[in-house]
């Protein structure tokens, strides 16, 4: 019926207040993170950093994805998602505790990559030849570089939209037009170095060129699944009323679904031009994760990373249909993990399929890190960006066919 | 010559909520084959008209389907069975190298069954139909109810269509 579509119901914008359930919840899974760190640094060295390094770089993908994208609605001016965008906005209080953990990571650069490590250069003269850019003091600076660029963006970017929550100056908007610009900028040249130094360079005698941007798709792919969660969360909860509906949730899913099938696009060409060329200094990748257990989680990547999101995000009833998309959003986050672990484990173990314990725990002390920022970002900050002059678009939003 | 088009009647608004609004009292008081001419695409104009979603994505879905096994057939035959040439050392059916050929054909497919079956739902190509008024592709907004719908009764539109604002109504002869 058409009145039913398009009566604007009641816009109503609340003070978010976490319960104390949920607080209690992000005490307990630091804690556990915490317990799970110390105990790893005495017993298990090698597996701890390994761990690491998986959640690491999950939880740095959630807030820079949140960053990425609020930069890109600020860059092409968009209207629909100002009333989401200040979910993206609360990612990037994560960006902080980013950089302070990609700093303890530098304790543990020996453990994972054998560049960092004095006998493994020592003994193989390919390795000798990549320390001009493979060594641990470079490595710093660019993870400096990077950690501060991403923080000093996130200050202005953010900075200025919350500010405008206060002034209602609407020239903010325009100003973030062009740090958004110089933003994309930085990010694509730091986003493609980070992913090399992290994880491509854990096997520093193997190199693909797509690597960036295969970190990127996923990363963006998984920061959807965290932003659907978010809005539906803050809809069901009454916080927010009227200015996040179905249509915006019905958006955002094709976003992701738009990013499953870039993801399989990246994916397959690496894998495709690797097999195709079969060159060994190459092949070596996918043969360490066609071995050992690991042929399994390579094409369960495919399916549950690809084929099974794409399928169910297909009809349009079902990309509105808010459990559904908790559904996909859980299956996508989870192999979003499942990809990092992907790309590093091989490394260790003698290239054995191994998960456990250590892998939770320090997992769920990212998460309860992560949660904690977010939660308080959103007690701090209106939950919609509501003097953005573009706001009025936003709450008429309607998708047609 | 078989009649190209069918008349009816049709009403002229210059406000576009004024038009949804009619066109909903239109739906409500039992026309269902009535349409809605406006110059721009007008949000909430679907449901006002009471348009059921289209069924041109099962078109696209099941050709695209057609295409992926067409691709997948198509290569396995030319490269593993009618003229097998070993490439490499690789497998004569060598799945990787054939995806972006069965990626292409899904695609073409899907696309190409798409336009045809929207030129079949829209009845395209239509030549020269009757032009209502010229101003229906700049400022003015129309609801036209054809002869052949229920109830159709020219002198009772007419006056439905003053009384929901209509600022003009014009008779439209068949061709």
């Amino acid at each position: 019926m058409a009145s039913s579509n398009h009566s604007h119901t009641e816009l109503h914008v609340g003070k978010f207040e976490a319960s104390p359930k949920l607080k209690n919840l992000t005490y307990v899974f630091i804690a556990i993170g915490a317990i799970t760190f110390a105990a790893g640094l005495m017993k298990n060295q090698e597996r701890i950093w390994a761990s690491y390094l998986v959640s690491f770089f999950f939880f740095a993908c959630a807030g820079l994805g949140g960053l990425f994208w609020s930069a890109i609605q600020n860059l092409v001016k968009a209207g629909w998602s100002v009333s989401v965008r200040r979910y993206a906005e609360g990612l990037t209080s994560y960006i902080p505790v980013m950089v302070v953990t990609s700093f303890i990571l530098i304790l543990g650069l020996k453990y994972l990559y054998p560049w960092a490590d004095h006998d493994k250069v020592a003994e193989s003269a390919l390795l000798q030849s990549k320390t001009s850019y493979l060594n641990v003091g470079f490595l710093v600076v660019r993870l400096a570089v990077f950690g501060l660029g991403m923080l000093a963006f996130r200050q202005i970017l953010v900075g200025n939209s919350l500010k405008q929550d206060k002034t209602g100056d609407e020239s903010l908007t325009h100003k973030n037009v062009g740090y958004s610009i110089g933003f994309v900028l930085f990010f694509a040249v730091t986003f493609s170095l980070f992913s090399v130094d992290t994880l491509m360079s854990l096997l520093p005698t193997w190199y693909s060129t797509i690597f960036g941007i295969y970190c990127f798709s996923g990363m963006f792919q998984s920061f959807f699944a965290i932003i659907i969660p978010i809005a539906i969360f803050m809809k069901r909860s009454g916080f927010v009323k009227g200015y996040v509906t179905e249509d915006h949730l019905h958006d955002l899913a094709k976003f992701m679904k738009g990013f499953t099938v870039f993801w399989a696009y990246i994916a397959f060409s690496q894998f495709m031009l690797i097999w195709y060329a079969n060159i060994p200094e190459e092949t070596e990748y996918f043969i360490m994760r066609a071995q050992h257990g690991w042929m399994g989680i390579s094409l369960a990547l495919f399916i549950f990373r690809f084929v099974v999101p794409f399928l169910a995000l297909l009809p349009k009833s079902l990309k509105r249909d808010e459990n559904h998309l908790l559904m996909v959003s859980g299956l996508i986050l989870v192999m979003q993990y499942v990809d990092i672990f992907w790309m590093v484990y091989p490394n260790f173990f003698e290239g054995h399929l191994t998960f456990g314990f250590w892998e939770i725990g320090i997992f769920l002390g990212f998460a309860g890190l992560f949660l904690a920022v977010l939660l308080n970002f959103f007690s701090k900050n209106s939950l919609v960006a509501i003097k953005d002059p573009r706001l009025h678009e936003a709450s008429h939003h309607h998708v047609s066919y | 010559m078989a009649k190209r088009s069918i008349g009816g009647i049709a009403g002229i608004w210059t406000e576009e909520h004024s038009v949804i609004t009619a066109a909903a009292k239109t739906r409500e008081s039992g026309f269902s084959k009535f349409d809605a001419i406006t110059p721009y695409p007008v949000h909430g104009m679907e449901e006002a008209c009471g348009i059921k979603r289209s069924w041109i994505p099962y078109v696209t879905f099941v050709a695209g389907l057609t295409g992926l096994l067409f691709g997948l057939w198509l290569t396995w035959w030319t490269s593993a069975v009618n003229w097998p040439i070993n490439v490499g050392g690789k497998p004569m059916f060598s799945w990787p190298a054939f995806i972006p050929v069965i990626f292409e054909l899904t695609v073409l497919f899907a696309a190409l069954c798409s336009v045809a079956a929207l030129f079949y739902v829209t009845k395209m190509p239509k030549m020269d139909p009757p032009v209502i008024d010229p101003d229906l592709t700049s400022h003015k907004f129309a609801i036209f109810v054809p002869q052949n719908d229920v109830g159709y009764d020219e002198v009772k539109i007419e006056r439905l269509f003053k009384e929901w604002g209509a600022v003009e109504v014009k008779k439209v002869a068949e061709y």
